[in-house]
């Protein structure tokens, strides 16, 4: 295949990944918390996707309208219920892991027990039709995933940098002493990102409900997948987690090819064992004092 | 009637013990003062229990009258009681500027945030000319600058100061004490937290003296200065130099 395809399937792909891990980052850098259920709630809004696509024939790109604000809902519920508790602990970052791979779990066990283990994806129309510029090909569904993704990657940078929200996230995350003290309530702010992080989350469950073929288990692969990402950007860093993201999905697109398909998911981990090895704070992240 | 009044206040961390062991002290304004006292007495522990960083166990907490107890941070901010931290508590990837911005995150009015500016980089001509740099990139002496700037941007009643002059040169300690002095022609009261005990007590009109979680002692800060009972309980340390001379 020659290399402007690849690196065209390799951002195709990389803008999908880029608005899945920023969601996950925001969530890092707003709260300390490494949400190791941030893929199970990708599938969950996958699942809801589904239900909708099958049961009312609604396009997938549409649902997000669904997907979206009920993923924030559930955000701001889990932050409210869940983490208070754990606030204060000395050893708040082992238990928002470990209380994170609980709901993991949770997830997983509900929606097994629900959809059972089966197969599911979304085919809407343009699962098999594509694109061709010249000799290059892009397959549609990719194309419009991408571009939702893009969309709102952009949504989340102006929310960040234009409005005093975004201001007072960006506050918390540099600093939360500093914040709280020039007035800015951490709880709600937190509540408000956690919400935001999650409802990209729902975004990228209905993108990737289109994508690729999903059953209960797979957001194992995912949140080795985002984790990977984000660690390489820098933990907490918005702008790393993009470039990251950018940078796997093609090393991976030319590893596919290469080597072949089954090669691809190494490209992800080997990546993360070079850049723990030799840049632990990852490409732009701040070496952090936990 | 005092502005800020502490009674009978019992702290501490978590589950941990109480640090704060029952304080009272009152607190009037246009009077400068600084809390004094050997390590682990609880000097921060009270200052962050009055901002509402920590919910006090016990006693109370009034200003003006009015009952704070259980006040978040931004309530008591709202209020008029800024605190300074101890660690120029900054947002280092944020410019000199936007961080002394944010100290205005409560004001509604855009244009009176910019008055604000003006009078901060007129109090302290130094932040003006880095202020488009990093505040990370900053020296100790300036980032405790900012953060002293960035506690007028909301005109308050009170500034409570954690221990302004830890880890820097005498010099540049000796040139935030006289900023902190200039606080009070703006007609704010200042209460300082400060572990150079004399330094401290020199710049101010009070002191207290707490040990153990509770005040032992509190009078003018000359008086306690020239007390040499106090001088050898709880300065003993810090006077040593100056006597030998």
């Amino acid at each position: 295949m020659n290399w402007v395809q690849l690196l065209v399937l390799g951002l195709l792909l990389g803008s999908v990944y880029a608005m899945m891990a920023s969601g996950l980052t925001l969530l890092f850098g707003v709260m300390r918390v490494v949400n190791l259920a941030h893929a199970a709630f990708i599938l969950i809004a996958s699942y809801i996707t589904y239900l909708l696509f099958e049961n009312l024939t609604l396009d997938p790109i549409v649902s997000l309208v669904i997907t979206m604000p009920l993923m924030f809902g559930l955000g701001v519920i889990i932050y409210l219920v869940l983490f208070p508790r754990i606030e204060g602990s000395a050893r708040y970052v082992e238990m928002t892991v470990l209380l994170t791979f609980g709901l993991a779990l949770v997830v997983e066990g509900l929606l097994t027990f629900v959809f059972t283990g089966t197969f599911r994806s979304v085919r809407p129309a343009y699962v098999s039709t594509s694109i061709h510029v010249g000799d290059i090909f892009i397959p549609s569904n990719q194309l419009y995933a991408s571009a939702v993704s893009f969309a709102l990657l952009i949504g989340l940078w102006v929310l960040l940098r234009f409005t005093k929200t975004g201001t007072a996230i960006r506050a918390t995350m540099q600093n939360r002493g500093a914040a709280q003290i020039v007035g800015v309530n951490v709880r709600r702010i937190s509540a408000f990102a956690f919400g935001t992080g999650m409802a990209l989350a729902g975004a990228a469950g209905s993108l990737l409900s289109f994508l690729f073929p999903f059953f209960p288990g797979k957001h194992w692969q995912w949140i080795a997948l985002l984790l990977s990402l984000i660690v390489l950007g820098g933990m907490g860093s918005i702008k790393g987690a993009v470039i990251g993201a950018l940078l796997l999905a093609i090393a991976s697109a030319v590893v596919t090819d290469t080597f072949g398909p089954t090669w691809s998911p190494i490209t992800f981990y080997l990546t993360l064992f070079l850049i723990l090895l030799v840049r632990p704070q990852g490409l732009f992240g701040a070496k952090l004092r936990l | 009637m005092a502005l800020l009044e502490i009674e009978d206040v019992v702290a501490g961390y978590g589950a941990g013990p109480d640090i704060l062991t029952g304080v009272t002290l009152s607190i009037d304004e246009g009077t400068s003062y600084c809390i004094v006292g050997p390590n682990g007495a609880g000097k921060s522990t009270l200052l962050r229990t009055i901002a509402g960083i920590l919910k006090p166990r016990a006693g109370e907490v009034r200003l003006d009258g009015t009952r704070m107890n259980g006040s978040r941070p931004d309530q008591m901010l709202a209020a008029g009681v800024c605190f300074v931290p101890q660690d120029a508590s900054l947002f280092p990837t944020m410019t000199v500027r936007e961080n002394l911005v944010m100290g205005g995150y409560l004001l509604g009015d855009r244009v009176l945030k910019r008055q604000r500016l003006e009078m901060v980089f007129e109090t302290f001509p130094a932040l003006a000319d880095r202020k488009s740099q990093n505040a990370g990139t900053l020296s100790g002496g300036e980032q405790q600058m900012v953060t002293l700037g960035r506690s007028l941007m909301v005109e308050p009643k009170v500034v409570m100061i954690d221990e302004p002059s830890l880890g820097l040169a005498p010099m540049i300690a000796d040139q935030i004490f006289e900023k902190i002095g200039g606080f009070r022609e703006l007609g704010i009261t200042v209460v300082l937290v400060e572990q150079n005990a004399v330094k401290g007590l020199e710049s101010v009109d009070w002191g207290f003296v707490l040990d153990l979680g509770s005040k032992e002692f509190e009078g003018p800060a000359d008086g306690i200065l020239a007390d040499p009972r106090i001088r050898e309980l709880y300065l003993g340390k810090q006077l040593a130099p100056r006597e030998r001379r």
